[in-house]
């Protein structure tokens, strides 16, 4: 009875404040003190600053800024416009034409860049105007932009990964890699989609690209070899565990700005607002992630996870039954809700449930990155659709609505995911046999 | 009293500004220990306690930058509420959200004082291979949370008296979080 009470108490607090507009790490630290006051009689204050000093101080986490620093260089470079340069050529003539530059630029930006909405404006500053220019039809390209973006979550380096990881105590390079194939299959389940409505659609007229020699192809493509190379060194390091995590976004940090610099878009203004927007964002996080720490803790006391879990057993449900469950539950959470917001706000809740059910944590991190990334496209609340309505300056509804078919096809993914779980499974396994 | 206004203004601008910049200056200091400890790993060196200062400093960056973060419109809120209601019903929810923070802030700043207080008295040790006095790097949560505390109070007395706060709304930073 005490534990339904606790819920009722929780949920109530949580949506208060959540809902009136306080900060989201402010508001779970006072969701947090709440259920500490009433349901233990530990010091509060005490326990609260331990918690958080652990949290804030680890050595893992410190990946995360420095990888949102990554790609904020990255953003400031001239990267947008070689991505189209040297792409277009290789994909103007699969049917679908050059909206396929949107998904395949997405899928290799987002390999430098862990961030789903720094994935979408540095590959849509380009690919919006161009994709215009040779009128594709307006709701596609948006579209397929909004969708494809949410790779940034997805394929490695990935923040929503990282939080996830120290969320559950998972290796973040395992989880990262992971990411690798569910990325790339999502990637051509997009392409897929675009190449089929390009055949279907009656209104599909765009003006066809001058056809180009392979030498040509391969001139204009040469701009993309620097951040080939990135990605190479970057994910290369980490694979054969030369690097962590960690090293690897610093190894990442150094080759942006030397490839910034080569580019000569590196400048002391660039260089101070990448590493100021980078302390800002990352700053965000942490005040998220010092609140999320303290309300596990807190959770933890009142036996609250445990019963839970314990409940969702004694329903016996099947793996699937659970996760259909976790689905429905998380989208209408991202409804509300950024990402990382609600991955580590349920996290303290969901990992018991999970591990009771015999889930691996790894391939759970993947099915939620699946999920938390739906939450970036669906309105009311969905930094993709925030960022395209700044970008195009169409009504939030159009967007949300132009990215509806994406959304679709995510929700497949997670199926695609819970019948084959070796695609997230293989690479980290394959990556321990690796001799270190 | 325009005059004293005016300097205690441009005081706090410096604290939040001078703090973010501190906090910057920490981001790079983190890249520096992690290139660090790479390169002596791979020149068979040895650099104990590369992991612990890193983490010291990323709590640095973090607490220091909460201010800047919070005045450049950083943090993440649902404000479907807020942007739903009338002027005289969002005033009265600003008022609600700035007296929360400033409260809960400041009840972290107090326990993280004490906290600080007694690490220092009982003279903790880190027990990692740094072996640092853990108050020094501790004491950056009494100061980032004070400088936050101040923060959402100045923002506060601003939604009272002048009818709205001084925050921006940055979508890019916030976005490019996720």
């Amino acid at each position: 009875m005490t534990e339904l009470l606790a819920i009722i108490i929780f949920l109530a607090v949580l949506f208060f404040l959540l809902g009136t507009g306080v900060w989201v790490g402010v508001a779970l630290m006072g969701v947090a003190w709440v259920g500490m006051e009433l349901f233990t009689s530990r010091p509060v204050g005490d326990t609260m600053i331990t918690t958080i000093w652990a949290s804030s101080s680890s050595w893992t986490i410190t990946a995360l800024p420095l990888f949102i620093w990554m790609g904020e260089i990255l953003y400031r470079t001239r990267l947008s416009e070689d991505m189209f340069r040297g792409l277009s050529p290789w994909l103007a003539r699969l049917p679908g034409g050059l909206v396929h530059t949107n998904i395949v630029g997405c899928t290799v930006f987002a390999a430098v860049s862990g961030s789903s909405a720094a994935t979408l404006t540095t590959v849509g500053k380009m690919s919006i105007p161009e994709l215009r220019a040779r009128k594709y039809p307006e709701h596609i390209v948006i579209g397929t932009l909004a969708g494809a973006a949410t790779l940034g979550l997805m394929i490695p380096p990935s923040l929503a990964l990282i939080v996830y990881g120290v969320a559950v105590n998972q290796s973040i390079t395992e989880l990262f890699f992971a990411g690798v194939f569910p990325g790339l299959v999502l990637a051509l389940m997009f392409m897929g989609y675009v190449a089929a409505y390009s055949f279907i659609s009656k209104g599909w007229q765009p003006t066809m690209e001058t056809a180009m020699g392979f030498a040509e192809k391969v001139r204009n493509s040469r701009f993309l070899i620097p951040v080939m190379v990135l990605i190479f060194v970057v994910i290369g390091s980490m694979y054969t565990g030369t690097a962590t995590a960690t090293e690897a976004a610093a190894i990442g940090v150094i080759g942006s700005l030397v490839l910034a610099a080569s580019q000569g878009s590196l400048n002391w203004d660039s260089f101070r607002e990448s590493l100021m927007g980078a302390t800002r964002t990352s700053a965000m996080i942490m005040l998220i992630l010092a609140g999320a720490a303290f309300l596990k803790l807190s959770m933890g006391f009142t036996g609250l996870p445990r019963a839970l879990a314990d409940g969702i057993a004694a329903m016996e449900l099947s793996r699937f039954e659970l996760l259909m469950m976790l689905l429905v539950f998380y989208i209408i959470l991202g409804m509300f809700l950024d990402g990382i917001s609600s991955v580590v706000l349920t996290m303290a809740v969901v990992e018991p449930m999970v591990l009771e059910a015999g889930i691996d944590l790894i391939w759970f991190g993947i099915f939620v990155i699946v999920v938390v990334e739906m939450a970036q496209i669906t309105p009311p609340i969905g930094f993709n659709l925030f960022v395209l309505q700044g970008m195009t300056g169409h009504e939030m509804s159009y967007i949300a609505k132009a990215a509806l078919p994406m959304f679709a096809i995510m929700v497949l993914m997670c199926f695609v995911l819970i019948w084959f779980p070796e695609l997230a499974l293989w690479l980290p396994e394959s990556m321990r046999s690796v001799p270190q | 009293m325009t005059g004293t206004l005016g300097v205690l203004r441009r005081l706090l601008d410096g604290l939040y500004k001078g703090s973010g910049v501190l906090a910057a200056l920490c981001l790079v200091t983190i890249l520096l220990l992690i290139v660090a400890q790479m390169v002596a790993r791979w020149t068979g060196e040895l650099f104990p306690g590369a992991p612990n200062y890193a983490g010291y400093v990323m709590a640095a960056a973090s607490f220091l930058a909460f201010a800047s973060a919070l005045n450049g419109g950083a943090h993440i809120r649902v404000s479907i509420l807020l942007n739903a209601v009338p002027v005289r019903i969002k005033w009265l929810l600003e008022i609600w959200c700035f007296g929360v923070a400033t409260a809960i802030s400041a009840y972290f700043v107090y326990y993280a004082y004490w906290f600080v207080y007694w690490s220092w008295k009982f003279n903790e040790v880190s027990q990692a291979q740094d072996a640092t006095p853990l108050w020094i790097p501790q004491s950056v949560m009494v100061v980032g949370g004070a400088i936050l505390t101040i923060a959402f109070l100045d923002n506060l007395i601003s939604v009272l008296f002048k009818g709205e706060s001084r925050l921006g709304s940055n979508i890019v930073d916030q976005s490019f979080g996720e």
